[in-house]
């Protein structure tokens, strides 16, 4: 809907009220202020509080997530490695767990993982030319 | 800006036109006090972590929806006591003999118009239907605009411009003599 064109005397009425209410709204005594000054305070307060509560209550919840997050972390990172590429069950999720904790330089990780892939062609080398000379 | 300041200065803006409004609606100060404090309270506990751009269309909107509790429960008051023989009735004049005797004081004149010009607005406002009041309040009164206006009554923008176009012209009717 358009809004209905107001004329000037329209325009000056809704001057006028609102200069009267103003003014009414200025004059308001001291013990209506204080009072609504009072209650001011108290609703502040209470959404400071309310706030801190809201913290406070979702505290344990994010705990508990966290927790069972890492626990399905470490179940389930041994079962996900290549079989003859682990040591002992957990050892190498909880290692890779550490490393990440620790904030390890993870070049030097990728340097030592090459070399041991490097060794284990060489073993195997070795293995087929004894099966071969044999 | 930290949220709790934010609120704050809304709140200190806002708080002495509320209680304007609602006094104007239910012509009782300490009435007023109670619905503008609860009104408070809600905005604070229920959207203090909205955007402020919010607030103003909200508070309004939790103001109203107290003014209305209150004339129910007045209502429902009013309707106890008629039963009572010799029981107050609603129009009765509950306002301290005292507070009374110092709004007589002396005034210089145009204070005194100026009051007497706003008895007349407040009267006349009590005549206009609910919503059409409702909106000169809003929109005229307290500034807001159609947008705010219409998500503080929950209604149309619509319906605002048009309780509001009645408003104003019911108004000019009654008041343009006497002011």
């Amino acid at each position: 809907m358009i809004e209905k064109p107001r004329g000037p005397q329209d325009e000056a009425f809704e001057r006028r009220a609102r200069e009267l209410f103003d003014a009414s709204v200025d004059g308001l005594d001291a013990a209506t202020r204080a009072r609504l000054a009072a209650a001011r305070h108290a609703a502040v307060s209470e959404a400071g509080s309310r706030r801190g509560a809201t913290w406070r209550g979702w505290a344990p919840v994010a705990i508990a997530v966290s927790a069972a997050l890492v626990a399905v972390i470490v179940w389930r990172a041994p079962g996900d490695a290549p079989s003859g590429t682990t040591g002992p069950a957990g050892a190498p999720a909880l290692d890779a767990l550490e490393l990440v904790a620790a904030g390890e330089d993870l070049d030097l990780v990728a340097e030592d993982l090459e070399f041991y892939a490097w060794l284990d062609e060489l073993s195997l080398e070795a293995v087929a030319a004894q099966g071969t000379t044999s | 800006m930290d949220a709790a300041v934010k609120l704050d200065r809304f709140l200190a803006g806002v708080e002495r036109r509320a209680f304007r409004v609602a006094q104007l609606a239910l012509r009782d100060r300490d009435d007023a006090l109670d619905v503008v404090q609860g009104a408070m309270l809600r905005l604070a506990r229920s959207y203090g972590g909205r955007s402020s751009e919010e607030w103003p269309a909200l508070f309004f909107r939790i103001l109203y929806n107290g003014i209305h509790d209150a004339q129910r429960r007045r209502a429902v008051r009013s309707r106890i006591f008629g039963l009572w023989p010799g029981g107050r009735t609603d129009g009765e004049d509950e306002s301290d003999p005292l507070e009374r005797i110092a709004s007589r004081a002396p005034e210089p004149d145009r204070e005194l118009m100026a009051a007497e010009a706003m008895r007349h607005l407040e009267s006349a406002l009590a005549e206009l239907p609910a919503r059409q009041r409702q909106a000169f309040v809003l929109r005229c009164l307290q500034g807001l605009d159609v947008a705010e206006t219409a998500q503080a009554m929950e209604c149309s923008e619509g319906s605002v411009k048009t309780h509001y176009f009645r408003a104003l012209h019911a108004l000019r009717g009654r008041l343009e003599e006497v002011w």
